[in-house]
C-alpha cells in the first residue's frame, strides 16, 4: 500500500469483527511504533499489548473511549521517570506524549496496510489502566489503540481545509 | 443473580463511574455521549438475558444508528438526541410497548 493511500484511507473502527488477530501481526505494529521518530532519540516508550479477553475486558472497563469490541488492545506507555532523566521538564511534559503520538500514528498506519482496522483512545483513567496492566511507578499509559478486523469501516468523516498560511499566519501563497 | 450477569452489571457500572471521573476534564458533548451509550449497553444487556421489548430495542437501535455522530457533525448529533427525545414521547404516548 502506497504511504498517500495509508494516510487517505485510515479510519477510526468501533466495530470489530469476533476474530483474533495474530501474534505476529501485533508485533508488526509495535515494530512499525519504535520506528518512529523520538525526541532526542529517547525512545522512553513502552507497549503492552493485551489480547486476553478478561484483561481486555478489565481495561474496558475503565475505559469509556473503547467503544466495540476489539479482540486486541495496545498501551502506549511512557516511562516518565526516563523521559526526565533524558531530557528534564521538556522530555516529560512535552516530548514523551509528542513520541507516543508519533508511535501511535505509526501503528495506526501499519495496521491498515495490513487490513486491520484501529481507533486511538485518550478516554481511559490512567492509574486504573496502569494498576490493570502492572505498569511500574513512573510508567503511564499515554494512550491505548483498539485493534482488530473491521467489521464496519466509517466514512471519510469532512476534513477542515482552510488550515494552510504562507511565510505568515493568514497569507495567501504568492502567486 | 447469576455471576455472568452480575459481571455485565459490574462492567456497566465501571463504565459509568469512570465516565463520571473522566466527563470531569473531557469535551462537554462527551457526557450526552456516554449517557446514551450507557442505555445502549444496558438496554444490550437486557437483551442477551431475554428481557426485551419492542420499544426498548428501536431506541437501542437508534443510539447505535446515531451516536457516532458527536464526533464529527456536532449539529446532528444534537438533532439525533432530540430525535431520541422524540421516539421516547411517542412511546409513551402510545402507551405500554409490549
Amino acid at each position: 500500500m502506497e504511504v498517500w493511500e495509508a494516510i487517505r484511507g485510515r479510519r477510526s473502527v468501533r466495530s470489530f469483527q469476533d476474530r483474533p488477530v495474530e501474534r505476529g501481526l501485533l508485533e508488526r505494529l509495535v515494530e512499525a511504533a519504535i520506528w518512529a521518530p523520538s525526541g532526542g532519540n529517547a525512545q522512553t516508550w513502552h507497549f503492552v499489548v493485551v489480547t486476553d479477553p478478561e484483561q481486555l475486558q478489565r481495561v474496558k472497563t475503565v475505559s469509556p473511549g473503547m467503544l466495540g469490541d476489539p479482540p486486541a488492545a495496545i498501551a502506549v506507555c511512557q516511562d516518565m521517570n526516563e523521559a526526565r532523566r533524558k531530557g528534564g521538564e521538556l522530555g516529560a511534559k512535552f516530548l514523551a506524549p509528542v513520541d507516543a503520538a508519533m508511535a501511535t500514528q505509526n501503528i495506526l498506519l501499519a495496521a491498515h496496510d495490513l487490513g486491520l482496522g484501529t481507533c486511538v483512545i485518550a478516554s481511559f483513567h490512567k492509574g486504573a489502566v496502569a494498576r490493570i496492566l502492572g505498569l511500574p511507578e513512573g510508567v503511564e499509559p499515554v494512550l491505548l489503540v483498539s485493534v482488530g478486523w473491521p467489521a464496519r469501516v466509517p466514512p471519510p468523516p469532512p476534513r477542515k481545509k482552510d488550515v494552510i498560511s504562507w511565510e505568515r499566519y493568514g497569507n495567501e501563497p504568492s502567486t | 443473580m447469576s455471576p455472568q450477569l452480575e459481571q455485565k452489571f459490574f462492567e456497566l457500572v465501571g463504565y459509568m463511574v469512570t465516565s463520571a471521573r473522566n466527563l470531569l476534564d473531557e469535551t462537554p458533548l462527551y457526557g450526552p455521549f456516554r449517557l446514551v451509550d450507557a442505555v445502549s449497553r444496558l438496554v444490550g444487556i437486557l437483551e442477551e438475558e431475554g428481557i426485551s421489548s419492542p420499544r426498548l430495542s428501536s431506541l437501542r437501535e437508534r443510539i447505535e444508528a446515531g451516536k457516532y455522530s458527536v464526533a464529527d457533525d456536532p449539529e446532528g448529533f444534537r438533532c439525533f438526541l432530540e430525535g431520541l427525545v422524540q421516539a421516547v414521547v411517542e412511546f409513551l404516548v402510545a402507551g405500554r410497548g409490549w
